[in-house]
């Protein structure tokens, strides 16, 4: 019996609580990986690559000891995206990736989710600096990149050529520093809105 | 903590070992699968990073159906052989078992008797009561293994990436106890 329990912690933020990927979240992933949405992220993907990337996400976190979390309502526990630590073969470093489903974008929760997950890998799993890989016509992820404080990184290798790389902040600059305060001030704000953003929606 | 837990069974036959995807069986999968020649039939070839996401998606396959394919290793020497399992993502007409040998280990009975417990443990613990077993024309090995176990041509059906495969049909638990009492 090879007994295989990678042991996916619970990260608990102000509205959101972040588990590893489980069976029955699978439909709301599916949703977006076979829609326009996943575009950027090799998409629109067919039910079978959909479902093999599922069960891919669950087996990174077996092989590398972390991985993707689901991104759930602390309240109704309904899904909005994944986010977590992302490093298959031939990545040139370890990622900080995310996505949010088309319907929920907006409200900030993939700031939420990803700023915790940076700080879970920072301080959990020893990370010492992470990229995201980020297509160039993927505005709003790039945006989030920035609202995170990573920079364009123009010395990294890329994944493959055609994807920009962001560096993220290190661990030290996230230690009550002024980028910091300004993450979690605007994670209050989506989450206790003393004003409704207009415009165009963000992550 | 999230419940994700694999408990993937061991299999012991004469010669070998089934056991569950290990880290360290990915660069003997990648050479396969960057062989074409090898690979034709089982959706190669691949990438390393394709390589990577199938063995990574194999061990996800283990945790939503509670199977998978096995990892195949000598009992003696303990030398990574081959795979074997059973095969059912999203966009398969139904679970298959599905065999692979990784180069220098045919010719020694090593498919044959790996998916011959990989079905007997199928039948078996997990319930299955029929198999197919879905192989590209012209693969006369496969074919030819599949034979011996037993399995009929049923049909042709058109894959997740718009191909034709040939759909053959394992003996079902009663049939083949049947058939090892009369033999």
């Amino acid at each position: 019996m090879t007994d295989l329990a990678p042991s996916i912690p619970v990260i608990e933020t102000k509205r959101l609580i972040l588990r590893g990927p489980e069976a029955e979240d699978y439909p709301d992933f599916k949703s977006t990986f076979t829609s326009y949405r996943a575009r950027f992220m090799g998409g629109p993907l067919n039910p079978y690559e959909s479902w093999m990337l599922y069960a891919a996400e669950i087996g990174h976190w077996q092989i590398r000891g972390y991985g993707m979390w689901m991104i759930h309502d602390k309240a109704s526990d309904e899904t909005y995206g994944m986010a977590g630590g992302w490093k298959p073969a031939m990545w040139p470093e370890a990622e900080i990736a995310w996505v949010i489903w088309p319907d929920r974008a907006g409200k900030g929760f993939a700031l939420e989710a990803t700023h915790a997950v940076r700080r879970f890998l920072y301080q959990q799993k020893g990370w010492t600096t992470a990229v995201s890989y980020i297509d160039p016509m993927n505005l709003d992820s790039i945006r989030l990149a920035e609202r995170l404080g990573a920079v364009k990184d123009s010395d990294a290798q890329s994944v493959d050529g055609s994807d920009a790389v962001y560096r993220h902040p290190a661990p030290a600059k996230l230690d009550g520093s002024q980028l910091a305060h300004g993450i979690e001030m605007e994670i209050g704000h989506y989450a206790d809105p003393k004003f409704k953003p207009e415009g165009w929606a963000i992550d | 903590m999230s419940a994700l837990t694999l408990h993937i069974p061991t299999v012991e036959t004469g010669r070998l070992i089934l056991r569950g995807p290990e880290a360290r069986d990915f660069d003997a999968l990648a050479a396969f699968f960057a062989d074409e020649g090898r690979s034709w039939g089982f959706g190669g070839p691949k990438t390393r990073n394709e390589a990577w996401r199938w063995f990574a998606g194999n061990i996800g396959h283990w945790a939503l159906h509670g199977y998978g394919f096995w990892t195949v290793e000598t009992r003696e020497g303990g030398q990574i052989i081959g795979i074997v399992g059973l095969w059912n993502p999203e966009g398969w007409p139904e679970p298959e078992l599905g065999w692979v040998m990784f180069e220098g280990s045919e010719g020694k009975g090593y498919a044959y008797e790996a998916a011959q417990a990989a079905r007997a443990h199928a039948y078996g613990s997990m319930g299955f009561t029929t198999l197919t077993s879905n192989i590209f024309p012209g693969n006369a090995r496969s074919v030819a293994l599949a034979e011996r176990l037993g399995a009929r041509y049923e049909r042709d059906y058109t894959n997740v990436t718009d191909e034709t495969e040939m759909a053959y049909r394992h003996p079902g638990p009663e049939a083949l106890a049947k058939a090892e009492g009369a033999a």
